[in-house]
């Protein structure tokens, strides 16, 4: 079949996603799956209502989005100046490369323990864990990003008159900025998988609390729905990323 | 010319030696020479005799590795932006408009916005692109883009413009357009140019002097005050004496041509 506009492609995606769930319905309708294995997408739904009506859906929603959008910002805000300060100083990387290079390979979930004993069950405890899980592998983005600017647009500014850190704000910070939102757009997709599993081990609220909550009751469907939920925030946020991508980014068009 | 007036940059017994993985280079090698203010001064060589070399020195951005070089009798030890580089590449910042990438220098030297608006409205205008100043670089063409890379630096007021093979990757039609326009820029504003090329014909046509270099290690193999009348229209160009001073160059450039093949082939 022949795919060569974007509307032909969006009615197959459509089609394709309407038929996932029809199945999804009829074979759990037809008895084939056990409601508490698999709930049909209709008792999710009901549940999504039903959770929509008492507020609990948009709270767990909100609760987690805020916590992923303030650690990710913070470590953002704290990852590009100093990625920047780091790419563009030999003698500061190698002084903070053995750090960095311990803190890496750290999964977020590693971090739990310690920042419970720390902190205890609060949000600044969530928002530490997404820091730590965002911060040093958005540092090492910026890092390279910083290294890819051209030699020659340095060598311009300078002899413009521009000091080192006039060429750090004028020159490495937007010329690095294209690549440096493509890393913090991966980024926040690991954010997400950092708070989930903050939310999941300990918490009171959030769309991680609410799916281990669910299990426990035995509520499959609430578990489906909050996995639903991720998803679509995730997308949601995306698309917000990409109209102020395009915001920060007007040269590229 | 009759405003030159005194000597502007002086290059003194300058060597520079690159050292690389493959041992020691030698890109220039005791070389002096004068500039005096007001000069047009064109370089040529061969690919590879150390004139880009020489134009980093000037601008600071290297460091001789021997001699010196000052600039109205002052050593130059750092990037300075009394010495506006050109590059063949433009070197325009690809986030910034056409008004913005002329106001930088400016920007960099804290002069107030409406102040530099203006200043960077009238380059714009002088090198022909008034009505662009909101385009981005990367909607111009190769020209335009080294028109902006002209305004940029002609804005910023250097006392000296180093000009490396500005027109180089430029189709013949455009690069002409271009000469004319920076020779016109030369009359109006008397900066001091050091250009390098490896056309003759540019040398021919833009230069108060032409100074040859020779194939690695660089030095000077000829140097001829070009005293040809302007404009150097089509009829200057058929003369006998354009002819005459063109075999002269390209006699010398052609030995330096020969001679850095062989070394090559060793």
């Amino acid at each position: 079949m022949n795919v060569d506009t974007p509307a032909k492609a969006l009615a197959i995606s459509i089609i394709s996603l309407v038929l996932f769930i029809t199945t999804w319905e009829l074979v759990c309708r037809m008895g084939f799956i056990e409601p508490l294995f698999m709930p049909a997408p209709s008792q999710i739904l009901t549940r999504a209502i039903k959770m929509i009506d008492n507020g609990q859906l948009i709270a767990h929603t909100l609760a987690s989005t805020r916590r992923v959008m303030v650690g990710f910002i913070v470590s953002s805000l704290v990852a590009i100046p100093f990625g920047i300060f780091l790419g563009s100083s030999r003698f500061f990387m190698a002084v903070f490369d053995p750090l960095i290079s311990l803190l890496r390979p750290l999964p977020s979930m590693s971090w739990i323990p310690l920042s419970l004993l720390w902190l205890g069950i609060t949000e600044t405890q969530k928002y530490s864990i997404v820091f730590m899980g965002s911060f040093a592998p958005s540092l090492l983005y910026i890092i390279e990003a910083t290294k890819g600017i051209d030699p020659l647009l340095i060598r311009a500014a300078r002899n413009l008159g521009a000091s080192q850190l006039d060429v750090m704000r004028e020159v490495i910070l937007p010329g690095a900025l294209p690549q440096i939102i493509a890393g913090l757009k991966v980024m926040l997709g690991i954010a997400w998988t950092c708070i989930i599993s903050a939310e999941l081990v300990a918490a009171r609220e959030g769309l991680g609390f609410m799916i281990m909550n669910g299990k426990e009751y035995f509520q499959t469907d609430t578990v489906l729905l909050g996995m639903v939920m991720i998803s679509i925030t995730v997308m949601v946020i995306d698309v917000v990323f990409r109209k102020f991508e395009r915001r920060l980014l007007p040269w590229t068009r | 010319m009759d405003t030159v007036t005194g000597t502007k940059i002086s290059i003194q017994g300058v060597t520079k030696i690159f050292s690389g993985k493959r041992g020691e280079v030698t890109a220039l090698k005791a070389l002096s020479m004068d500039v005096q203010d007001g000069e047009f001064l064109v370089i040529v060589g061969a690919s590879g005799c150390g004139k880009t070399t020489l134009l980093n020195l000037v601008a600071g951005f290297d460091k001789p590795s021997e001699g010196r070089i000052l600039l109205d009798g002052e050593p130059v030890t750092g990037i300075t932006p009394e010495c506006g580089m050109i590059f063949q590449q433009y070197a325009l910042f690809p986030w910034k408009t056409v008004q913005d990438n002329v106001e930088f220098g400016m920007k960099m030297k804290r002069m107030p916005v409406k102040q530099r608006r203006e200043r960077a409205a009238r380059f714009i205008d002088i090198v022909g692109l008034k009505g662009f100043e909101s385009t981005y670089p990367h909607h111009l063409s190769g020209g335009m883009k080294q028109r902006v890379s002209i305004a940029r630096s002609l804005a910023n007021d250097p006392k000296v413009m180093l000009l490396d093979e500005p027109f180089a990757a430029l189709d013949a039609m455009t690069r002409q357009v271009l000469q004319e326009q920076l020779v016109r820029i030369y009359e109006k504003h008397r900066k001091t140019i050091i250009f390098i090329t490896h056309s003759i014909d540019e040398a021919l046509l833009l230069s108060s002097r032409i100074v040859v270099m020779t194939a690695r290690p660089g030095r000077i193999a000829q140097e001829i005050v070009n005293d040809l009348p302007h404009p150097r229209n089509a009829e200057v160009q058929l003369s006998s004496r354009y002819m005459a001073l063109k075999r002269t160059i390209w006699d010398s450039v052609q030995a330096e041509v020969m001679k850095s093949m062989e070394v090559e082939a060793d």
